[in-house]
């Protein structure tokens, strides 16, 4: 028997939990935040590591040749090293969240096409990903189950390559038994201003998660993972944005909306599940009770290279026993 | 990912290139950024910070501490840039204090500010009800009502008092059960209200000359000699007129806490388009805006009304009110706005300068109710206080647990502060505010030292150094000997800033080890019912 499981069988004689999920979501592509990802599963004596969407990063950094250096514009300012030192660059930029992208000058111009530019961005979202899946398979300890799911901001490529990867579980939309409870997943969002590629109705989501849920064998404990939170949660706050997706002020601040589904919502209030996991909103972290759900949205803060999750610990009945919300 | 756009950058060969993906876009810009940090300022407070400083020293003046307090602001400007850089987050000190030095230096800044806050909403309904008789002579005088003019003069007793603060709350809690968005609508345009107030004001003191208010002031008070009247019974009361250097210093604290707020927009730097940049800008335009409108308001103030003669109502109003009330009954604690009135000769302007003040407080009381429920927020999701703390509602999205329970404080609070002499035990609320400085320029200072990582750039193998010395180890250091030069006035000046006694430093004593006494109890009760350990919820991860 693995420590892990030996760890998981003595909090359960003690009166403790049965198992214990480590959360977290929307890394949009950290390197730090994925390392630590993995990394919690031993500093949290993690059984199941469980990344709740949102993997792709967000920006594109080319690092362009000259004669013999490379230079890249970081976060406003232009920085110029040695070719030699074109790797350490690059691994900063991958660091701060960014695909650095090595290029010729005149390659850059290219990426003004907004099609040749979303190629670049799909393939680099997958070989990260690729990566990732195989640190993982490097990493973790055989017992420690590792599940990512996809959100509303991961392209549809990711999915072949979560199903392909060995050590990575990726029961989207599907049901996942994970012993005292079931896992029920989904990635798709509400529409948001932004177009993504996992946007439906209130309606379209309401019947996936029907489709889902209804599979579920009658007094089954459950716990979902949906990457959109409920509507008016407090899990959902999000600034208010205008026509042109500059953020709303209002008294010198910016407007908070909420920003939720209400399909989610009234599935929560329908299902009952034992714990709703949620993520998409990074600034709305936070732990509320709809009807005898415990919903927990950890949050994001993976610009500041902080893993942001939640312990979750579940009784043997598939009750929740404790939850944690932790900042690593 | 449906889309790709190249960001405004993207022409500049090697800029970053974004995708379309949710959340990206929602920058504050500049201008965006000016907003905040002007709206976190209480402009028209400004009068009570002069009258505060004309009363507890001697022969002041306020062009050098308005100046000085900029500077001290300026130099944090600079720190709070480098922290924000390095953290672009929400949260300010709680946030920096936890990230930096230890989560419990940032327990400990995060509940004394949820604790002192909620006493601040007391003082802002208790100073809001002691300036009630202004409101109601100058509304009087507005509308040509005796009987609102009468009733000025029966609001002052401690009953009236403790009614009108408790009002004031209730109006602060019936306001902050609309959702958010509501609630920014309603101090924007209680802002509007005090902009528009300060701007009649530097017009009339403008317009007139001082003769002009020696004639105004008399027939106000009804006694042709009443200027000259003022500056006698001062003389006589001992009043010392002029300018010395020392009292000048010694009001530097004040204008410190006047210039308080002209930063916060580093308080949503995680909603920043390129936080340093922005933040600098933003912080600096308003800087200079305010010290533009406060050096020219004060300019005009000892143009119009003469320093003598504000140094001898403030003083007399504090220790001789009697005395005041025969000559004059323009209210003392009404400073700039009062001599406003007095020169005021439509409706419109004095119903805005009767009114100025108490929108001024139910307006930052809004805000810090909204402030101090997010802390509440961040206590109950980190398990130190129960997780009903936090319950929105389900209708107004509104934290409605979390309102009642500062509220119910601030409205305790606020008749203490009527009932009980509570001076003793909040004395060192001034010094509190300034080691809030010092907690920001600590943070900067030892940013270098203990979060390399986070100041760093990329591809650079150090981070920027000058001499030697990380360049924000400097800026820190210089904040925080600022910061310790506010601290050592305030301590030095403790007969006016606060007294230290038993009540006062256990106070304070007490505020301050709340956040890790409430943790050590949290975790402990924890550990009894097999729960998590509470030290998981901020352990460091490590990455590899």
């Amino acid at each position: 028997m693995s420590p892990l499981r030996r760890n998981a069988r003595r909090r359960a004689c003690r009166g403790g939990p049965a198992l214990r999920i480590f959360f977290a979501t929307d890394v949009h592509g950290s390197e730090r935040c994925f390392r630590k990802f993995l990394a919690a599963a031993e500093v949290y004596r993690a059984d199941v590591l469980l990344l709740g969407g949102d993997v792709a990063g967000k920006g594109l950094i080319p690092v362009v040749r000259h004669n013999r250096s490379v230079s890249a514009e970081v976060h406003g300012q232009r920085v110029t090293v040695p070719e030699a030192q074109a790797d350490r660059l690059s691994a900063d930029i991958n660091l701060l969240g960014f695909y650095p992208v090595r290029m010729e000058p005149d390659e850059v111009e290219a990426l003004n096409d907004s099609e040749e530019l979303d190629r670049l961005f799909r393939r680099e979202i997958v070989a990260q990903l690729t990566r990732w899946c195989e640190l993982a398979a490097e990493r973790l300890a055989p017992a420690v189950r590792c599940i990512i799911t996809p959100g509303n901001d991961d392209p549809l490529e990711i999915d072949a390559v979560l199903a392909a990867a060995p050590r990575i579980e990726s029961p989207e939309r599907q049901l996942c038994d994970l012993g005292p409870v079931t896992l029920a997943s989904l990635g798709d969002v509400t529409p948001t201003p932004w177009h993504t590629e996992r946007e439906y109705s209130e309606e379209q989501l309401a019947e996936r998660i029907s489709a889902m849920m209804d599979q579920l064998p009658e007094g089954r404990p459950s716990v979902i993972n949906f990457h959109c939170p409920p509507y008016s949660s407090g899990l959902d706050t999000a600034a208010e944005l205008d026509a042109q997706l500059r953020p709303v002020l209002r008294g010198g601040r910016p407007s908070f909306v909420p920003v939720g589904s209400t399909a989610v919502r009234e599935a929560i209030k329908r299902y009952q599940p034992t714990v709703a996991l949620h993520g998409h909103i990074h600034e709305s972290r936070g732990a509320q009770k709809i009807g005898s759900t415990l919903c927990i949205n950890p949050g994001s803060d993976y610009t500041a290279d902080v893993l942001r999750g939640a312990i979750v610990d579940i009784a043997a009945d598939g009750s929740c026993h404790d939850f944690l919300l932790t900042t690593g | 990912m449906s889309a790709t756009a190249a960001s405004s950058e993207s022409h500049a060969p090697g800029g970053l290139f974004t995708r379309q993906a949710s959340g990206l876009v929602r920058e504050l810009g500049i201008p965006a950024a000016t907003g905040i940090s002007l709206a976190s300022v209480a402009i028209v407070n400004t009068f009570i910070n002069f009258n505060a400083g004309l009363t507890a020293f001697s022969k002041a003046e306020m062009y050098l501490p308005l100046l000085a307090g900029a500077v001290i602001w300026l130099v944090a400007m600079f720190a709070y840039r480098h922290l924000l850089e390095a953290v672009p987050r929400a949260g300010g000190e709680y946030v920096f204090l936890s990230r930096i030095v230890s989560p419990a230096a940032g327990s400990m800044a995060g509940i004394a500010i949820a604790v002192v806050f909620t006493w601040v909403l007391a003082a802002n309904a208790h100073f809001a009800a002691t300036f009630t008789p202004f409101m109601l002579t100058g509304l009087g005088d507005a509308f040509s009502s005796s009987a609102l003019a009468n009733a000025a003069n029966h609001v002052s007793s401690n009953g009236a008092v403790a009614a009108i603060s408790v009002g004031v709350m209730l109006i602060v809690a019936g306001l902050s059960i609309f959702s958010l968005k509501r609630v920014a609508q309603i101090i924007l345009a209680l802002i509007v209200l005090q902009m528009v107030a300060f701007l009649a004001l530097a017009l009339l003191l403008a317009d007139h000359s001082h003769a002009d208010f020696v004639a105004a002031f008399g027939s106000y008070s009804h006694h042709g000699g009443a200027y000259r009247a003022i500056i006698a019974a001062g003389k006589a009361s001992g009043v010392a007129y002029g300018a010395s250097f020392a009292a000048m210093v010694g009001i530097i604290p004040f204008m410190v806490l006047n210039y308080n707020g002209v930063l916060y927009s580093y308080y949503v730097g995680g909603e920043l388009r390129r936080p340093g940049r922005t933040y600098l800008w933003a912080s600096a335009i308003s800087l200079g805006v305010l010290v533009i409108v406060w050096v020219g308001v004060w300019a005009l103030l000892r143009r119009t009304a003469g320093l003598d003669f504000m140094q001898a109502q403030a003083n007399l109003g504090a220790s001789d009110p009697g005395t005041l009330a025969r000559i004059s009954t323009l209210s003392s604690q009404a400073g700039g706005l009062g001599y406003g009135l007095v020169l005021s000769g439509d409706p419109i302007t004095k119903i805005l300068f009767a009114t100025a003040v108490p929108a001024a407080e139910i307006a930052v009381n809004l805000a810090f109710v909204a402030v101090t429920t997010r802390v509440l927020f961040a206590l109950a999701f980190d398990r130190l206080l129960p997780v009903g703390v936090a319950r929105v509602g389900e209708r107004n999205h509104a934290p409605v647990v979390a309102i009642g329970i500062v509220l119910t404080m601030s409205i305790a609070f606020s008749i203490l502060t009527v009932y009980a002499n509570v001076s003793n035990i909040v004395a060192l609320e001034s010094l509190f505010f300034a080691l809030i400085l010092l907690a920001g320029g600590v943070s900067a200072l030892l940013l270098a030292h203990r979060r390399p990582d986070l100041v760093r750039r990329a591809g650079a193998g150090d981070v920027e150094r000058v001499a030697g010395i990380p360049k924000i180890t400097l800026i820190g250091a210089a904040t925080t000997a600022l910061a310790v030069f506010t601290v050592v006035l305030v301590v030095v000046h403790s007969n006016v800033y606060g007294k230290f006694s038993a009540e006062s430093v256990i106070t304070l004593l007490v505020i301050l080890l709340a956040g890790p006494t409430l943790y050590a109890v949290a975790r402990l009760i924890r550990r009894q019912r097999n729960a998590i350990d509470l030290s998981q919820a901020m352990r460091e991860l490590p990455p590899e």
